[in-house]
């Protein structure tokens, strides 16, 4: 059997509306999950031992559990406490939560990473704490997360698909519509697969580009 | 030879005390009962085996490590509390690491002026015209935009005390400064330090380096499992020490050394204070 991508065509435009939801949907995920990740890895590591704790067990249960049982309790669960999310609300939140906690442990691994005599420099040069992070441990540690962090939302667009179990019309979902209609499954999931691929490949050179930049200054 | 390096009126204040400290690590002791006092423009080398707590004792004298018990004091004000700031601590006490410990993404002028600049507040022009008075005085005035990576390890520590200077400490205290050097760099550190000896800076200097010990200080106190077993003038710690534990260290220190490597050594440091 010969591929036939005529019959996609016509349902091109669809799929492009459901990158544009995919790409929304990582985007605003991408972004508060780095401040959140940020946050939730700073308090990892601060010296005050109880918020520590509550930082690692947050990170231990979103990496300890599948996104997709994430997402459920998020859009299936929280109703039965009298809370109902509109899907794409629920999706984002999902996927927020769940990059926070990878971000968090990049957050805490680039700290660490930073060798102790940087801290210990700093503070007999009489900065304190909280001068020691911006101005001696967060620019270098930034450094050594940037490959990992490329990593990460790579990896989130590419999770978004999960998304189409909440009936959401992201790329994944509208893929199956599609599929459903032409019937030429194969054809159909190769241009969806392509579609993820430049836009995975998109990131992945910006992020390039961002750790040169950062190298280099 | 030490009056001639150092004429300091023996009767100033103690710079640093040190009164029966004791520190441990877990079940480990590492210092036992050390008591000891520096005046002012005196310069302390303190010498001993590894393991014999030396460093432990310059990092618990800049609160690096806390103290189990005893009194540390800075020009007479007592630090081992938790009421005096990291700044606080910084303008009485400056240290140097074995490691350097630059600051790896700032430039060499940055490493030097971020802490007067921001914790001092300096303004940054005041703070960079002095940064370069110190880069001139460690001879690196040349290399005030390069970043650590581009210094050689003598280029690193002599960078490493400008900045210690640039805080204005009333003692530095020298954690094994040339340990981490490949030995044609070690010269160029030791010229540094000798020269800030000269100049009346209050010192303490931990190191491996005998013969710059001998040359350099008014006191060596020689260390063991975590106490100070002996101290006096270096002469009659070189040649004539009254402990068999320090008579055993100084023999292999300087069997070590090897004599034309010594002459050779003491040449080279430029060391032409005699008589």
């Amino acid at each position: 059997m010969a591929l036939d991508f005529s019959a996609i065509y016509p349902y091109l435009h669809m799929l492009f509306k459901g990158a544009s939801i995919t790409i929304q949907a990582s985007l605003f995920a991408l972004f508060c999950g780095l401040v959140l990740g940020i946050f939730v890895g700073a308090v990892r590591v601060a010296p005050f031992g109880p918020l520590r704790s509550i930082a690692a067990a947050y990170i231990y249960v979103i990496r300890g559990t599948p996104l997709l049982i994430q997402l459920f309790l998020i859009y299936f669960g929280l109703p039965s406490l009298g809370l109902n999310l509109p899907a794409f609300t629920a999706g984002v939140i999902g996927l927020t939560i769940n990059s926070s906690g990878y971000v968090g442990e990049i957050v805490r691994g680039g700290i660490e990473a930073v060798p102790k005599g940087q801290w210990e420099a700093s503070k007999v040069l009489g900065l304190s704490y909280m001068h020691t992070m911006r101005f001696i441990i967060l620019p270098q540690a930034i450094r050594n997360m940037l490959p990992a962090i490329g990593n990460e939302f790579v990896t989130l667009i590419k999770e978004s698909s999960l998304l189409s179990t909440l009936a959401i019309t992201e790329l994944t979902m509208v893929g199956q519509q599609v599929r459903s209609v032409t019937y030429a499954s194969f054809e159909t999931f190769i241009i969806v697969g392509l579609i993820y691929l430049v836009m995975t490949s998109i990131t992945s050179l910006a992020l390039q580009y961002v750790e040169k930049k950062w190298t280099v200054a | 030879m030490q009056n001639s390096l150092n004429d300091k009126p023996s009767t100033s204040a103690p710079a640093l005390e040190v009164r029966g400290l004791r520190k441990s690590f877990g079940s480990l002791t590492v210092l036992e009962d050390i008591s000891l006092s520096i005046r002012e423009g005196e310069v302390i080398s303190v010498i001993g085996p590894s393991g014999s707590g030396k460093s432990t004792l310059a990092r618990c004298i800049c609160r690096l490590e806390a103290i189990d018990r005893g009194e540390v004091l800075l020009m007479g004000d007592r630090i081992d509390g938790g009421r005096h700031s990291n700044r606080d601590i910084a303008r009485l006490v400056g240290m140097i690491f074995q490691q350097f410990n630059l600051f790896p993404h700032l430039s060499v002028i940055e490493n030097i002026i971020l802490s007067p600049v921001n914790i001092l507040g300096v303004p940054a022009p005041e703070a960079e015209e002095r940064g370069m008075a110190l880069l001139r005085r460690v001879g690196l005035a040349d290399k005030r935009d390069a970043r650590p990576s581009e210094l050689s390890g003598g280029q690193c520590q002599r960078v490493a005390i400008a900045r210690a200077l640039a805080m204005n400490p009333r003692i530095l205290l020298f954690d094994e400064p040339t340990s981490a050097l490949d030995p044609e760099l070690v010269g160029e550190v030791l010229d540094v330090i000798a020269d800030l000896a000269r100049s009346g800076m209050t010192m303490m200097i931990i190191t491996h380096e005998m013969l710059f010990a001998k040359e350099v200080s008014d006191r060596v106190l020689f260390m063991d499992a975590g106490r100070i077993l002996e101290q006096g003038p270096p002469e009659d710690i070189f040649t004539a020490p009254k402990l068999p534990r320090t008579q055993l260290f100084l023999q292999r220190m300087l069997a070590h050394v090897g004599r034309e490597l010594v002459e050779a050594a003491a040449d080279e440091r430029r060391f032409s204070h005699g008589s």
